[in-house]
């Protein structure tokens, strides 16, 4: 497969609040990520990883800079073709779910493809397809409510590619499960990775980090380290 | 996204939440319902008086006493209408078919045990023809019944159904405010007009009702409460109205005020028309304001809605929603529980109707103009009213809308 750059930022600065209260939540951020890799974002609080994952899933502009992603300049991007970049190029996966507790799971993960326009029996089938893919294909009808904590989070994550994005963005996504629930949602992201689905994940848990292939360290809104790897991060915690 | 499925998500939202969906919908109901209901009974009431009023037959005018605005300002009429103003109209005025005098009393009469307050009117044997009444038995009053002041009596049905039953009426003695009559007929039932049941009355010679009841009380004659007048035919009705007014100018000496005012049935229904329709558009208003209650309900439930679901509305936005998909998405939640809450209103509206249609006099309708407004009224009020939760919604941050707990 050749290689090609998912993601590439240059120069990208985010900036809250005005006057004496600025905070700068990323301070130039110089950063690529490629096709296939499987990347976990460290750092303290605070220090701007879950601003620049926003950035990164065009939920959020930066207030300076360059964003290429999948070759495309985002920056100059309207809201409702934004909107659509999000829906066909990325999924997100979030620490608290976030699923509709109305529908089934089926139907949370036919969601993105509601919007999408895809016909009604291909979603059926494709969000099926990629229940299975996560382990839930015996949970289909439940509804959120009915469904433990890691399969909810097996859920979104099956919404996050039902629709087959280019890249993958988890915030924390074990931050709100079990060390075992934990290990099972961290298999399913290593064969998303080995299938060819570039993932990066926010992480404060050393253990998990380790079972990517690079950390990227986060500190005061920067990168200190783009290329760290899983085995040196005894390093960093140390400092 | 396709409008089919943004109704299915709507109905599936609407229907998680029953209870709060149908208390939002109570204000369309209401609202709806009244409009069809009070638009229904108040043309019910118009159709009602009109029928009543078209039943005296289009060649028939009265004469009253008083001038137009001299009737609405006081309850003292002038006594100068008497029964030679009546047979001065039949014989000078040559498109009037005949003339009925009538004098009007509210009297106790007596037969046996029984006893009853009831409608006394002194009138003439023209009476018959010029308001199209009928005697079902015996004879009617007479001329000569006039001229020797007869203390003869024709009964209304009602009145001599109550004093007789299954009696023969004829020629017994009953006691009008203690002077005695004798029955010579009784007339054939004709209803009620406007409220007052016409069966319920006691027919005597307009001469016995002023000698022996009222007494003579006006300097000017024998004067009357009011005249019945027929003209020839219809086309001849506004020829009579004029030359009636003028020839009771004259008789009467007027130089600026009219004491007397001439109306043709045409201008009864006319009148008859503007308050009755007037009622109805108050009616359909006040209703109205139920209408605007009811979306104002609503717009209040959504701007709720849309504060609740606001991590609903992140999640939707971070998975590809554009702002629109959001604004239509709320607006058809809220025009469709305006709508069926308009829908539903109307069922009630017209199930209420077509009670008071069937158990009172009112002929209350189904007006299918007033159901088509007050659905589509509805419809516009979720639109109107759904706009600015659906903008506050649509204007969201996906990541402040995600971030809230
Ligand atoms: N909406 C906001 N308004 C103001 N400051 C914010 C906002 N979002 C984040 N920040 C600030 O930006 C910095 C980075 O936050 P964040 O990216 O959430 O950090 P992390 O995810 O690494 O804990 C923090 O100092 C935070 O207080
Ligand atoms: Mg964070």
């Amino acid at each position: 497969m050749p290689q090609s750059t998912i993601v590439r930022l240059e120069g990208i600065t985010k900036v809250y609040g005005m006057g004496d209260t600025t905070v700068h939540a990323l301070a130039g951020i110089d950063l690529t990520i490629e096709q296939g890799e499987y990347c976990a974002i460290m750092g303290a609080s605070g220090s701007g990883k879950s601003t620049m994952m926003n950035v990164i899933g065009c939920l959020d502009r930066p207030t300076d800079g360059q964003y290429y992603l999948d070759g495309q300049d985002v920056a100059q991007v309207g809201d409702r073709d934004l909107a659509h970049i999000r829906n066909q190029k990325l999924g997100f996966v979030f620490q608290q779910f976030h699923l509709l507790p109305q529908l089934s799971a089926l139907e949370n993960v036919m969601l993105p493809m509601v919007y999408a326009s895809v016909p009604t029996a291909e979603r059926r089938e494709r969000a099926t397809e990629a229940l299975m893919r996560v382990g839930l294909g015996n949970r289909l009808q439940n509804r959120p409510n009915q469904l433990s904590g890691g399969q909810q989070q097996r859920v979104a994550i099956a919404r996050a590619i039902v629709n087959r994005p280019v890249l993958l963005l988890a915030d924390e996504p074990t931050g709100a499960l079990d060390s075992t629930t934990t290990r099972e949602i961290l298999t399913i992201f290593g064969e998303l990775n080995k299938s060819g689905m570039t993932v990066v994940m926010v992480t404060h848990e050393s253990e998990v980090a380790r079972c990517t292939n690079r950390v990227i360290w986060f500190k005061d809104g920067q990168v200190m380290q783009p290329y760290l790897a899983p085995e040196d991060l005894g390093t960093v915690t140390a400092a | 996204m396709d409008w089919v499925e943004s109704g299915k998500m709507a109905v599936k939202t609407l229907t998680a939440n029953k209870m709060r969906s149908s208390l939002t919908m109570l204000g369309m109901i209401i609202g709806n319902a009244s409009v069809i209901a009070m638009v229904g009974i108040g043309q019910g009431a118009q159709r009602l008086a009109s029928e009543q009023f078209e039943s005296l037959g289009p060649n028939v005018l009265f004469v009253a006493p008083g001038s137009g605005q001299a009737r609405q300002r006081t309850t003292n009429l002038p006594r100068t209408l008497v029964w030679d103003d009546a047979k001065a109209i039949a014989s000078q005025v040559p498109s009037v078919q005949e003339v009925a005098a009538q004098k009007q009393g509210q009297y106790p009469i007596v037969y046996g045990g029984l006893n009853s307050s009831s409608s006394v009117t002194g009138t003439t044997p023209s009476f018959l023809s010029v308001r199209s009444f009928d005697v079902a038995k015996g004879r009617f009053l007479t001329d000569l019944d006039l001229q020797r002041n007869q203390r003869v009596v024709a009964l209304g049905a009602d009145l001599a159904n109550r004093f007789f039953s299954d009696q023969d009426p004829i020629g017994k003695r009953i006691r009008i405010r203690n002077v005695s009559f004798q029955v010579i007929g009784v007339m054939r039932p004709k209803g009620s007009f406007l409220g007052s049941n016409q069966d319920d009355v006691a027919y005597i010679p307009l001469t016995t009702m002023a000698s022996t009841l009222t007494g003579r009380t006006s300097p000017y004659g024998l004067d009357v409460t009011f005249i019945s007048v027929s003209a020839k035919n219809e086309a001849s009705v506004p020829a009579a109205e004029f030359q009636i007014t003028n020839l009771l100018r004259r008789r009467h000496k007027i130089v600026s005020q009219d004491d007397f005012t001439v109306q043709a049935q045409k201008d009864i229904l006319q009148i008859v028309g503007t308050i009755t329709g007037g009622l109805t558009a108050m009616l359909a208003a006040i209703a109205g304001v139920s209408l605007l209650v009811g979306g104002i309900g609503i717009m209040n439930i959504m701007l709720v809605s849309v504060t609740e679901r606001t991590q609903e509305i992140g999640l939707r936005k971070a998975i590809g929603a554009s702002g629109q998909d959001i604004l239509v998405q709320f607006m058809i939640e809220a025009v469709l529980l305006s709508a069926a809450g308009g829908l539903i209103g109307t069922g009630v509206g017209v199930g209420g109707t077509l009670l008071v249609a069937t158990f009172s006099p009112l002929k209350a309708a189904i007006s299918p103009a007033a159901i088509a407004l007050a659905v589509s009224v509805s419809g516009t009020i979720g639109l109107v009213f759904g706009v600015i939760p659906a903008r506050q919604a649509a204007k969201l941050d996906p990541i402040v809308a995600l971030r809230s707990a």
